[in-house]
């Protein structure tokens, strides 16, 4: 049973008594969002963000260029200047503590989680220094924001949200036939107006109905013409920098045909033809598959799926209600399935039973303390460096498909490696007090395993306290959950 | 009679491990091979890297991002300036290039095609194995794969017990927890946690990244000096995968210095890195990459290339019969192209790869054909390829 609080959370802290109805205490949390647990002032919207990121582009890619045309160290040295001003060390680690406070800090880890399995699903992956500025900003305002509303509103919040847009180049998706492809310009400067399927296929592939949903070629053709003129405005002060809006010059005139439907031309055929994504059969079926693959196991079941494809129909595909039934699912499940835990949810989880959440992540006052213009100090970007070196860095994922919920896919000797040196050091973020309690492993193990006395037997072969606590974190029963 | 793929799988699965004395498996004589493996992710553009000479389709359709001052191979194809070490292989006859070739992949997702490169089928996501893993273990190669990379990607899978190298920060915890943690592993019947348990405990702290901000251990041309340690060894690994990322250039691809070109230098540099590291071993060895589709030859509006499906397959090593370029060239015109966009592919890259692992693995071609890639129609190159 107790696995259960490691299934949909991060597991029980040393002293924490279990809540004695599990399935609600879960259930209740992810009915509505509460505020951010991180008190820290540096939290900014996606577009005050954006200042920076602009900062950062149009100074590199044209002053600095310019000026160091022929001083390739020269330019080195002013671009980390650049990289101090524009904050760009220091974004992504203040970011990745406001996303672990969720976690082991707020009273709603449960839904932490599952706000960690959107932003994978809705990735942002490593490009056009998005990790930098923009991602986490993306991740509280577009997918954490929208897990009180339906499916179909966070579809379309997170298509026409500029990280989104950038990443899958929809700026550069623009009708051959519109107004501005045949303007003039194109034809002397040759830049004919071309589309860009990119967003339009991974919008069906990965954000909706997947390739089940048995769209061909023209039908991501006909979905990137819905979609070209969704672009930020280029501007020489703000490189593509300003605010997605709908420009209806570079808009493909003409109706356009998905999966057998028509849409005409113009900004409001995107929503539909989103509306129409998710209301297809093959999106909730792949969106419970997904669920029940993060939370339960590799090979989730029919029956697994379908009580969670039917709150689904029942809601409207209503978020809180699809989350609900997917932890019902969890929790019926819970004894018969482990699933092993991507190293992030691993690493949560081991801070959290360790209790250690004091020291973890970095206290708000010390990630204030920061000064745009500053070097950003070693201690501070540990928590940005950690994730990228056990393999799950949320906002540096490789390919927009982001990271693999099957467990062999995060079972290498690296990844196995590192797992033994960060227990190791979620040890040594306990104050010497903690470190030299005797009795804390012990504590750790009764709050959170059903059969202590065997892991305890276990455990207590190790000689040191830090011994215990790479034994503890890497004994398959916290692996799995 | 007629049975379904997954079914044949099985069935040959057992018949091999009961016949498992029969399998050509290395004699103790024959010499250690190698293999190593680039995947290109993103889809690679065979005709930037490798360009046709004097084709006015092409060089009209391609204007901005024309290569320029490339190195002229034979009369109708040239070499990508910035390819230095791939060159002095050329020049060696020990490098060669396989163009207008392909996976048998037309649909245009990078998921779909990079799991489709890995595992070798036809329906993405269909297979759990990888053509090299299905292949190794046909040779009985256990334990004798090497990722360079974070995961196990999917083309080493199908025989356990893989390596990786991809170095971490700090040191090795002591025997004594390795041989506890083990035992651990061995009692709940965890398989794949115990062999790297083993491996962990082969592994060196000096293999570590050690000291501060030692990031270079983890460049792809560093992985290659250690992977090529590792496979010149009699005992070491035989097989190794790269990884290079981000040639998927919707826009701002570039000419001669643009971004196609930093990814083409990258598996560059892990070739120069793995010659001259590999050293004696260099000539039992065969380097080749591997993507998931071409580029479309036409230059879109932002100076980039969308996802088309022909390309080139490189090749480097001693085991390389000699410098090359293997192509039966389907032409740039409208109707010669595949849709009418893209160049099409005339050989079956998977015809190459089951070549090359006919020759590394000294397994005869038609086992691979069958077993590993389910007896499709494949062409044997192993007498026009690579050495015998």
């Amino acid at each position: 049973m107790k696995n259960f609080f490691r299934k949909v959370a991060f597991g029980l802290k040393p002293e924490e008594k279990a809540p004695s109805d599990p399935l609600t205490w879960a259930q209740k949390q992810v009915e509505s969002i509460p505020e951010l647990n991180w008190k820290g002032k540096h939290i900014y919207s996606e577009k005050e963000m954006r200042k920076y990121w602009i900062t950062q582009r149009v100074e590199e890619n044209t002053t600095l260029r310019k000026k160091y045309k022929n001083d390739p160290a020269g330019f080195r040295r002013a671009e980390k200047q650049l990289e101090n001003d524009t904050g760009a060390k220091y974004w992504p680690t203040n970011e990745i503590c406001m996303r672990h406070a969720e976690g082991i800090r707020s009273d709603n880890p449960v839904l932490a989680k599952l706000w960690y399995f959107w932003t994978n699903h809705f990735t942002i992956s490593d490009t056009q220094r998005l990790p930098e500025f923009s991602t986490g900003a993306y991740h509280r305002e577009f997918i954490r924001a929208n897990m009180d509303k339906t499916f179909e509103t966070m579809v379309y919040e997170a298509t026409v949200a500029w990280p989104m847009i950038m990443h899958l180049d929809n700026k550069d998706n623009i009708g051959p036939k519109s107004k501005s492809g045949k303007e003039e310009w194109r034809r002397r400067e040759k830049e004919p107006a071309t589309l860009n399927e990119n967003h339009a296929r991974e919008l069906m592939e990965l954000h909706t109905i997947s390739p089940k949903g048995g769209y061909t070629q023209e039908d991501v053709q006909e979905l990137a013409k819905i979609m070209t003129g969704w672009r930020p405005k280029w501007s020489k002060q703000k490189d593509q920098g300003s605010d997605v809006r709908f420009m209806s010059d570079r808009h493909e005139p003409g109706t356009k045909t998905v999966l057998g439907k028509t849409y005409k031309r113009g900004s409001k055929s995107l929503k539909i033809a989103i509306k129409d994504l998710v209301n297809h059969p093959s999106c909730r079926e792949f969106i419970a598959t997904k669920l029940c693959r993060y939370l339960i196991t590799d090979n989730p079941t029919q029956q697994m799926t379908a009580p969670i494809i039917k709150a689904w129909e029942q809601s409207d595909g209503y978020l809180p209600e699809v989350h609900k039934a997917a932890i019902k699912v969890a929790f019926e499940y819970n004894d018969k399935y482990k699933k092993f835990q991507n190293p992030e949810n691993w690493w949560l989880q081991t801070i959290n039973m360790s209790g250690s959440s004091y020291a973890y992540p970095i206290p708000e006052k010390k990630m204030d303390r920061f000064q745009l213009g500053v070097l950003v100090s070693q201690d501070l970007r540990e928590p940005d460096w950690r994730l990228e070196n056990i393999g799950y860095h949320p906002y540096k994922a490789k390919q927009p498909n982001g990271y693999s919920d099957i467990s062999i896919d995060w079972l290498s000797t690296e990844l196995i490696i590192r797992r033994l040196m960060y227990a190791k050091e979620a040890f040594h973020k306990y104050k010497i007090k903690d470190q030299l309690d005797d009795t804390i492993h012990e504590k750790i193990i009764r709050t959170n395993f059903d059969n202590p006395d065997k892991i305890l037997k276990i455990v207590s072969k190790a000689k040191s306290n830090e011994e215990k606590h790479m034994i503890l974190f890497n004994l398959p029963e916290v692996l799995r959950a | 009679m007629k049975i379904s793929r997954r079914d044949f799988l099985k069935g040959s699965a057992t018949t091999l491990f009961l016949a498992g004395f029969n399998l050509p498996a290395l004699a103790a004589s024959s010499k250690k091979k190698n293999l190593v493996v680039i995947m290109l992710r993103g889809g690679m553009d065979g005709l930037c890297a490798v360009p046709v000479i004097g084709d006015k389709n092409f060089e009209k359709r391609r204007k901005s991002i024309l290569i320029e001052n490339a190195i002229k191979l034979n009369s109708d194809f040239a070499l990508h300036p910035k390819l230095n070490a791939f060159h002095q292989c050329w020049k060696e006859n020990t490098g060669s290039i396989v163009h207008a070739t392909s996976i048998p992949y037309t649909q245009r997702s990078h998921f779909e095609g990079q799991n489709l490169m890995e595992s070798g089928g036809r329906v993405a996501y269909q297979e759990k194995t990888g053509w090299v893993g299905r292949a190794m273990n046909l040779a009985k190669l256990q334990g004798d794969g090497l990722a360079l990379s974070l995961p196990m990607p999917l083309l080493l899978r199908g025989i356990p017990k893989n390596n990786n190298y991809f170095p971490a920060d700090g040191r090795l915890p002591r025997k004594d927890t390795l041989d506890l943690l083990k035992s651990v592993y061995a009692d709940s019947s965890e398989d794949e946690l115990l062999e790297m348990m083993n491996f962990i405990k082969k592994r060196k702290d000096e293999q570590m990244m050690g000291g501060t901000g030692n990031w270079d251990k983890r460049k792809n041309r560093n992985l290659a000096k250690q992977a090529a340690v590792y496979l010149r060894k009699s005992d070491g690994p035989r097989v190794a995968v790269f990884e290079v990322n981000g040639f998927d250039t919707h826009a701002a691809q570039g000419g001669v210095d643009g971004t196609h070109t930093r990814c083409l230098v990258e598996m560059d540099d892990i070739i120069k890195n793995l010659k001259e590291n590999l050293k004696e071993a260099y000539k039992d060895t065969i380097i080749l990459t591997v993507t998931e589709f071409g580029r479309t030859i036409k230059q879109n509006g932002g100076n980039g290339t969308e996802h088309g499906y022909g390309t080139a397959i490189f090749m480097a090593g001693g085991l390389l019969k000699k410098s090359q370029v293997h192509t039966d060239w389907p032409g740039l015109k409208r109707k010669e192209m595949y849709e009418g966009r893209d160049l099409n592919a005339t050989i079956d890259a998977r015809s190459v790869y089951a070549s090359a692992m006919s020759t590394v693995f000294d397994l005869d071609f038609k086992r691979i054909q069958k077993d590993v890639f389910w007896g499709e129609d494949l062409q044997n190159l192993s007498d026009q390829l690579f050495k015998a």
